[in-house]
């Protein structure tokens, strides 16, 4: 042998770098191939439609709404994350259960990089199939007129938190090589969700705003109804859950590493410190989101907020009238407009030219008070000029109700349109209102084709209302009402514009009635 | 050395008694039991049901209650007994497939009797669970939930495989969960009805009759793609 023979051995080959990710992507599509995902998900389609689809459809058609259980309450997740975890476990698992794990341990690959990528395997078909899912739902949402945008940022937060449990399922697999792996897994997953429920229903704010079912604040029925159609959906809180899921996912990946089968020295200081960095992602959303604040539009997490996301949605309102005065209302409200005018009708009627009467109504944002000053009123006065200000998405509209005993009737929803409109036209405000408050409140409503009768009943019955009016249709306020409307409606309708003024400051009794 | 040696059993290994005797057959059968319990991972379902038992005391005593009313309060218990009976559908999975259904003459008593053993140890495990009180129901409302859960998880072994017997009562307590939520009360999901409804405790017990009868007879489906020594 010659020395030059030995060097054109020692030769260097050159590195083969564009082979490395198309063996990646070779493995890859034979796990896709071999993955058990595919046979879990006509089970979970059924299982999608029966618990996140079906609730849905018993809701008004607006996006906040119909999305409020399957996406603010998290049952996309629940209806996927124990199964995925599952099946991610049995699939983190296979090696060891084959007693093949020796054997990949000797092959060229890190058996690190060959679990990874039987994990982007499953991750990957539970995620496709998550997308496909919600995709198909919201074309189905659109097919039926659902108004508003949908909340894009909340289907992240489920592919998000779909992936963490694929992640944390995959490393349970890989360090349990048993039969019970994918059992245990899936029902850790269902222990999690459920003990999420408890705390996320009890818990407005704090820590508990990551949890992913925790619907309060920035999914809230009432607060939220209007996000996605006054205003955008804020994004911080998903943000922040996403960054959470995510740091769950790479630290459950990253432990996966760990094991001393998983590839050399440099590779395992690797997954400890991949391992490190999403323990660190996830305890910095958690501290994120301590800091967040409850605004009209959502929760806002300041490190996270984008003043742009504050701007309204600009629209061009639907309008009609009632008794002359124009009622406007969002385009995402337009299939209520009739019903909103038919309410308004005899009420404006009756108070029709009084000083400080509506010259029109406008359908205005949903929002709670900050403050916490009683519960928020859905028709309120606005002065200079006097404007009437429906918060519709306040009031449970005509039509299916989810969370109620049953549908809404129209009659019903006219009714309590009245009955706040006269609330807020005596002055009463977030209070039950003086004496005499409440008895021209019913005697407008009485004028407006409410039998007294019927009123205590609408007043327990209307959301949002304070409780405590007059009890039974008895008493002074009831005598002295009836001794208002028994006039003829001249001659209320001269009262009024008399003593209108002192009647909202509170400064008349029972006995300046007529 | 001589092949006699070879022949010597291992420490601790007790030669069998010679067939035909009564000690005989009964320490044969003993011996088949336990092989079969082995191979079932009967032992790591012990420790597991231990664990949901405990699991299940704890969240009584802590009052780990989802917020939302009476039905919202059997979510956990409920939550509880399903891996129970995920658990016990797991341990029908069997490693040997073929060559065992051929030679064991005894398998579908074995399987009946295990069964039925592990369920009878699920529900004494998780009634002392319940004994930290609050448990929703009662032990009565305990039976009927885990029975009729287990006999949806041998009826899921029968027809997805023993490995993914698990699968059937994670997809009934979605069902049952979205049923409690929404006030449904059909007999067939019978978490959202009283402990002594008698519609109920039928559906429950024509599903565990249902599982143990399928499971005995035919066995848990054999999966062809799972080949190799299986745990």
């Amino acid at each position: 042998m010659t020395a030059a023979a030995v060097t054109s051995v020692r030769r260097r080959t050159p590195r083969a770098t564009s082979a490395v990710p198309l063996n990646a992507a070779r493995l890859l599509r034979v796990e896709l191939r071999r993955n058990t995902m595919p046979l879990m998900l006509p089970l979970i389609a059924a299982l999608f439609w029966f618990d996140s689809y079906r609730p849905s459809t018993g809701t008004s058609p607006l996006y906040g709404l119909r999305t409020y259980w399957n996406m603010g309450q998290g049952h996309t997740i629940l209806d996927f994350g124990p199964f995925v975890a599952g099946v991610a476990a049995w699939m983190g698992s296979r090696d060891g259960r084959r007693g093949l794990a020796d054997l990949v341990t000797a092959t060229t690959r890190p058996r690190w990089a060959a679990q990874l990528a039987t994990w982007a395997a499953t991750a990957l078909w539970a995620v496709a199939a998550y997308l496909v899912f919600v995709g198909v739902m919201f074309a189905w949402y659109a097919h039926q007129g659902v108004a508003g945008t949908p909340p894009w940022w909340w289907v992240a937060v489920g592919v998000a938190a779909v992936t963490a449990f694929s992640a944390v399922g995959f490393a349970i697999g890989a360090y349990w090589p048993s039969r019970f792996a994918a059992p245990v897994a899936a029902f850790g997953g269902f222990l999690v969700m459920f003990l999420s429920f408890q705390t996320g229903f009890s818990h407005r704010s704090g820590w508990a705003l990551i949890l992913p079912t925790n619907s309060n604040g920035s999914f809230d029925g009432s607060a939220q109804t209007d996000a996605g159609i006054f205003y955008p959906w804020l994004p911080d809180l998903p943000i922040a859950r996403i960054l959470f899921l995510a740091g769950i996912a790479v630290a459950a990946l990253g432990l996966t590493g760990l094991a001393a089968r998983a590839g050399g020295p440099w590779l395992r200081r690797a997954a400890a410190l991949v391992t490190l960095a999403g323990v660190a992602l996830a305890g910095s959303a958690v501290r994120m989101v301590s800091t967040a604040q409850e605004s009209a539009q959502g929760v806002v997490i300041p490190a996270l907020h984008d003043a742009a996301n504050d701007a309204p949605i600009t629209y061009a309102p639907a309008c009609g009238r009632a008794a002359g005065v124009p009622v406007c209302v969002n385009p995402a409200y337009r299939r209520y407009l009739p019903d909103v005018t038919a309410a308004l009708t005899p009420v404006l009627a009756e108070v029709s030219g009084l000083p400080g009467a509506p010259t029109r109504a406008s359908q205005v944002a949903a929002s709670y008070p900050s403050g916490g000053d009683g519960p928020p009123q859905p028709i309120s006065f606005g002065s200079h000029p006097p404007v009437l200000r429906l918060q519709l998405g306040l009031l449970n509209t005509p039509g299916p109700c989810g969370g109620c005993a049953g549908p809404v009737a129209t009659t019903s929803y006219e009714a309590q349109m009245r009955l706040l409109f006269a609330h807020a036209f005596v002055g009463a405000g977030s209070g039950t209102g003086s004496p005499v408050q409440q008895a021209v409140q019913a005697a407008l409503l009485r004028a407006a084709g409410i039998p007294f009768a019927a009123q205590p009943g609408l007043i327990a019955g209307t959301e949002n209302f304070p409780e405590s009016g007059p009890g039974a249709a008895t008493g002074p306020v009831y005598a002295a009402a009836q001794r208002l409307a028994a006039g003829p409606a001249a001659a209320r309708h001269d009262w009024l514009a008399a003593h209108l003024a002192a009647l909202r400051a509170d400064r008349l009794t029972l006995q300046d009635l007529p | 050395m001589t092949t006699a040696g070879l022949r010597r059993p291992a420490p601790g290994n007790v030669p069998p008694p010679a067939a035909g005797t009564r000690r005989g057959r009964a320490a044969a059968g003993w011996r088949l039991a336990r092989l079969y319990l082995v191979s079932r991972r009967a032992p790591m379902a012990l420790v597991l049901l231990a664990g949901l038992g405990a699991l299940l005391w704890a969240a009584l005593h802590w009052h780990w209650n989802v917020a939302g009313g009476p039905a919202a309060r059997q979510f956990i218990p409920l939550t509880i007994e399903t891996g129970a009976a995920a658990v016990i559908a797991v341990t029908t999975h069997g490693p040997f497939g073929e060559p065992e259904r051929a030679a064991g003459r005894w398998l579908p008593w074995l399987r009946l009797g295990v069964t039925m053993a592990l369920t009878a140890i699920a529900f004494g495990v998780l009634a002392a669970g319940a004994a930290a009180g609050g448990m929703p129901g009662g032990t009565v409302a305990l039976l009927r939930n885990l029975g009729g859960m287990i006999g949806i998880g041998l009826l899921s072994a029968v027809v997805f495989g023993g490995a993914f017997g698990w699968i059937g009562p994670m997809a009934y307590l979605l069902i049952a969960e979205g049923a409690l939520a929404h006030r449904s009360a059909t007999p067939w999901v019978w978490p959202t009805r009283p402990p002594h409804d008698r519609g109920g405790a039928i559906c429950a017990c024509l599903v565990i009759v249902a599982g143990l009868v399928l499971i005995t007879v035919r066995g848990p489906r054999e999966p062809g793609r799972e080949p190799g020594p299986a745990s």
